[in-house]
């Protein structure tokens, strides 16, 4: 347990849960993820306990008979599949406090996501980005490799811009493996940059889900009276009365989210939002399979 | 109407305005600092509010900013001003008084008195007190200040032109006394009239509180008047005596006067000096009198009753600037005796040595001129003789008085007649004390023998010169008498008891000599004062008020009543019937010229006649105001300034409800 961003009650409320990639990938390993490469290895590779959700006609019910457990087998053509998590680590991320902080929620949300993944044999790497700048772990396989992962995660310090694009462009050019995108972010910044993005991402064939992080207060913002705020990556200043602009704030906040939620659709890419007082679980549960 | 600030620096706070503004920038500056990731939203939303909140802004703002300035401006009491004389400025203690004594109906006086007294009102500053109020009160005449102008233009409007003289020192005391009362430090009289000479005793009102207005146009104020009309009783016609005045500075020539009575007209001309009075003696024959043409007795005379028939008339001359007194009314009287008894209760052969020798001497020597007829009797005649045709009565050392004597001496004074008792040897204080006892006006006690002499109380009723001669007479005895509750002593002895005391008794009087009215006990008679004061009681009041039926504006007039008041009423000349209270025979009501009917149980009895006082006829002008002067137009104008900082005091208000209704509405 690293300093309580893994929530372990949590992870374990989920292990039941499985997250597939919705398309078929390049596993080499085998895994639970539809093999892009159909028939090529069909050897009998191990049993594995029946669980909900696997298909009926794998159940080897032979094995059953003797041991009264079901148990399906596992061909080589369900392979593992390589996640790469990208925590937004730009200073917008870095409003809030206590667990209700952006990054915090973020960086707790990663961790989850990632023990959860390598739990089902996936690789797992994870990495920010701020500004132009990324900073990533390579995606491996095994349990072991959650403690890297907290580390880095942990390590995490809210910086610089929000710049989707250029990161994920230097992401895709580091992995040397097929892989999926877990990209957490409150993806302050402009819509043509978020839209290259995820045009990058579907250019590269690359499965991805978006979770799009915003502290409570910028849903309701809940301010009184006239507040001077301050940019926090920009350092732009203005003066509002928060009672007057509260209503017009609110509309132009549910539209945005609503423009990216269709900007995702898309390109093919899931969105998820996940406002901070949301438990981690929640997200998760959303994009796993039931 | 102009405008101005009656503190101007406090406009220096309309800087103040700038406190919203101001207030709204330190907020903004010194309010919270949030740092925000969505920023950009905050501004893209700001531009929507922006309008809604800028109209929102500036309202508050405009509303805010002129509650500043409303609240600046009360503090700085704006005012509307204009122009008025001098000396009328601030607050003012003000009490008007207009002089409506009839002499103002000459020219458009009074017109132009209610006017000035209106223009004061209109230009009296706010906050200022006081009164409006006639020279002669015609009602309950109280003089109570009031606040504010309304008040005073109805009290203005009350006033109305009289028919009386008056005594405008005494009113303008008491509304200056009225002031007392009222806020503020100086209190002012102002007095509107015509500054006509009579009804001032010397300008001894003469101070600051007093300022008089003259409203009259002329210097000399030219005026004729019929002043008066004196009725001479002979056997065979009624000589009337017409004064006619002339209070001009030019001589009068030919002027028409004219005696109405009965129908006919008696005419002269007359020439009169200036500032001269003409009398002129026009004679009504006696078939006028007694004859059965217009003034027949019948038409006056009660059926069945011994009444003096009563026949009336006026005396005109053509009218002039000042109406009112160019006619004068009369009402005749048969009445025309004035009987004196005089009661000798020591007669002796000798008529020297009798007791009211110097009495009887006296009374026909006064008798001359006023036509009184004298009648002596003695002791034992006077006690059957008939007491209600006898106007005085002396009663002088009579000894025998029987107890029917003495009521009927109580009934005369009562009536009006006048007793004077002069006491004697033959007096027993005893006998006088038990019969006469509601008479006297002291109680007798014992004779007193000692050279003393009279000593006229400091208040003499009789004239100064006369009250220095009273010294002179000595008195060797008299009867010690201690004065009953009410009587009143007008002459005393050098010893302190009393010489001559008076005591009022229904409409009459009756007075006490505690000496002889001989040389017995005195030489009181053969003073050169004893004549005088014989003829004092003769002018008495009360003597002889029965039968009188002449009289002035503001008089109170005494009335023959038959019986009793129930039922009777007088009518006066305008037709105005004045029933009378219970038990009183007094008519108070005389403010009109012309004849009086009373009138018993609906049926006319007599008449009299009321006239306006011929005093107030003479318009001539005093020649310099008493008191301070009316503030001269020379001294230029001043502001007079009216308030008005309350409307903006409460502008002030309605914009702090409006600012905060439009604060709960935009929010």
């Amino acid at each position: 347990m690293a300093n309580g961003i893994l929530d372990i009650e949590t992870a374990s409320r989920l292990k039941r849960f499985y997250f597939r990639s919705p398309s078929r990938v390049r596993g080499r390993k085998a895994g639970i993820h539809k093999s892009l490469y159909k028939g090529i290895s069909p050897d009998f590779l191990e049993y594995k306990e029946y669980n909900r959700g696997d298909e009926l006609r794998q159940v080897d019910w032979r094995l059953y008979g003797r041991h009264d457990r079901l148990y399906v087998k596992k061909f080589e053509d369900e392979v593992n599949l390589a996640w790469c998590i990208l925590v937004d680590s730009s200073a917008s991320m870095g409003y809030g406090g206590g667990d209700s902080r952006k990054l915090r929620y973020a960086e707790s949300l990663a961790a989850t996501l990632a023990y959860l993944l390598l739990r089902q044999g996936d690789s797992v790497g994870a990495g920010s980005f701020s500004g132009k700048d990324l900073s990533l772990m390579p995606p491996r396989a095994g349990n072991s490799y959650i403690a890297p992962i907290l580390e880095k995660l942990e390590s995490l310090a809210p910086e610089g811009g929000t710049a989707l694009a250029g990161p994920l462009l230097k992401a895709l050019e580091v992995l040397k493996q097929d892989a999926s995108f877990v990209i957490i972010s409150d993806l302050l910044t402009d819509e043509s940059e978020i839209e290259k993005a995820l045009q990058l991402l579907k250019a590269a064939k690359k499965d991805a889900v978006i979770f799009h992080v915003l502290h409570e207060d910028e849903i309701d913002f809940g301010f009184r009276g006239p507040i001077e705020f301050l940019d926090m990556e920009s350092q732009e200043k203005v003066i509002v009365d928060a009672d007057a602009i509260r209503d017009g704030y609110r509309k132009r906040i549910r539209e945005f989210t609503g423009r990216l939620k269709l900007l995702c659709h898309e390109y093919e890419s899931r969105y998820v939002l996940s406002p901070t007082s949301r438990p981690v679980e929640e997200p998760l549960i959303e994009i796993a399979d039931k | 109407m102009n405008f101005s600030f009656l503190n101007p620096l406090f406009l220096i706070g309309i800087a103040a305005v700038a406190l919203p503004v101001i207030a709204h920038l330190i907020s903004r500056k010194s309010g919270v600092v949030k740092k925000f990731p969505a920023v950009r939203f905050l501004i893209a939303s700001r531009g929507d509010a922006s309008a809604r909140s800028r109209l929102k802004d500036l309202l508050l703002l405009l509303l805010r900013a002129l509650v500043i300035v409303l609240l600046v401006l009360v503090f700085a009491k704006p005012a509307l001003f204009t122009f008025a004389p001098a000396g009328s400025v601030g607050p003012r203690m003000l009490a008007i008084i207009v002089d409506n004594s009839f002499s103002m109906g000459y020219g458009g006086n009074f017109e132009r008195a209610i006017d000035k007294a209106s223009e004061l009102i209109e230009t009296l500053p706010d906050g200022s007190f006081g009164l409006a109020a006639p020279l002669v009160a015609l009602g309950e005449g109280r003089l109570s200040p009031a606040d504010g102008r309304e008040a005073l233009r109805n009290e203005l409007r009350g006033i109305k032109i009289s028919n009386t003289f008056t005594d405008n020192e005494k009113r303008l005391e008491d509304a200056l006394a009225a002031l007392e009362g009222a806020p503020g430090q100086t209190k002012e009289v102002v007095f509107i009239t015509d500054l006509q000479k009579n009804g001032w005793h010397g300008g001894k009102t003469a101070g600051d509180w007093l300022r008089i207005i003259d409203v009259s146009e002329e210097a000399y104020p030219a005026n004729r008047a019929v002043t008066g009309i004196d009725a001479g009783y002979g056997k065979d016609a009624v000589t009337l005596g017409l004064s006619v005045s002339n209070f001009s500075d030019k001589p009068q020539e030919q002027l028409l006067a004219t005696v109405s009575a009965g129908g006919e007209d008696l005419s002269a001309y007359l020439d009169i000096p200036p500032g001269g009075t003409v009398t002129n003696e026009l004679t009504i024959p006696g078939e006028y009198i007694s004859g059965d043409m217009t003034l027949d007795k019948a038409q006056d005379k009660p059926s069945g009753e011994d009444r003096p028939a009563l026949k009336e008339g006026s005396a005109a001359i053509p009218k002039d600037s000042l109406a009112i007194d160019d006619t004068r009314y009369f009402v005749l009287s048969d009445r025309s005796d004035f009987n004196v008894l005089i009661v000798d209760g020591d007669p002796r052969e000798d008529a020297r040595l009798s007791e009211t020798y110097y009495l009887a001497r006296a009374a026909e020597t006064i008798s001359e001129a006023t036509g009184a007829h004298i009648t002596v009797k003695d002791n034992d005649s006077f006690l059957v003789e008939k007491l209600s045709g006898y106007d005085l009565l002396f009663l002088a050392n009579v000894g025998d008085v029987t107890e029917g004597r003495a009521k009927e001496l109580g009934e005369f004074a009562v009536r009006g007649g006048t007793a004077v008792i002069f006491l004697g040897e033959r007096v027993r204080a005893s006998s006088y004390n038990a019969l006469l006892k509601d008479l006297l006006p002291a109680e007798l006690i014992t004779e007193v023998e000692e050279e003393t002499k009279i000593v006229p109380p400091p208040q003499s009723i009789f004239p100064e010169e006369v009250g220095e001669r009273l010294s002179r007479a000595a008195v060797r005895k008299h009867i010690k008498a201690v004065p009953v509750p009410g009587a009143e002593v007008l002459l005393g002895l050098e010893d302190g008891d009393p010489f001559l005391i008076k005591k009022s008794l229904g409409k009459g009087s009756v007075f006490l000599v505690t000496s002889t009215a001989d040389t017995s006990w005195n030489n009181f008679p053969i003073t050169t004062v004893f004549l005088p004061v014989v003829k004092g009681f003769l002018d008495m009041p009360g003597s002889a008020d029965e039968g009188k039926r002449n009289f002035v504006v503001g008089d109170t007039v005494p009335l023959d009543v038959l019986e009793r008041t129930e039922g009777t009423e007088v009518i006066s000349p305008s037709g105005k019937r004045y029933a009378l209270d219970t038990g009183a025979a007094l008519f108070e009501n005389a403010s009109e010229p012309g004849i009086y009917t009373v009138s018993e149980s609906g049926k006319d009895y007599y008449k009299f006649s009321v006239n306006v006082d011929p005093r107030e006829s003479n318009l001539a002008k005093l020649e310099a105001a008493p008191g301070a002067p009316e503030a001269p137009a020379g001294k230029g104008l001043v502001k007079v300034y009216r308030d008005i900082w309350r409307y903006f005091l409460w502008g002030a208000v309605m914009l702090f409800i409006s600012e905060a209704a439009a604060r709960a509405v935009f929010s």
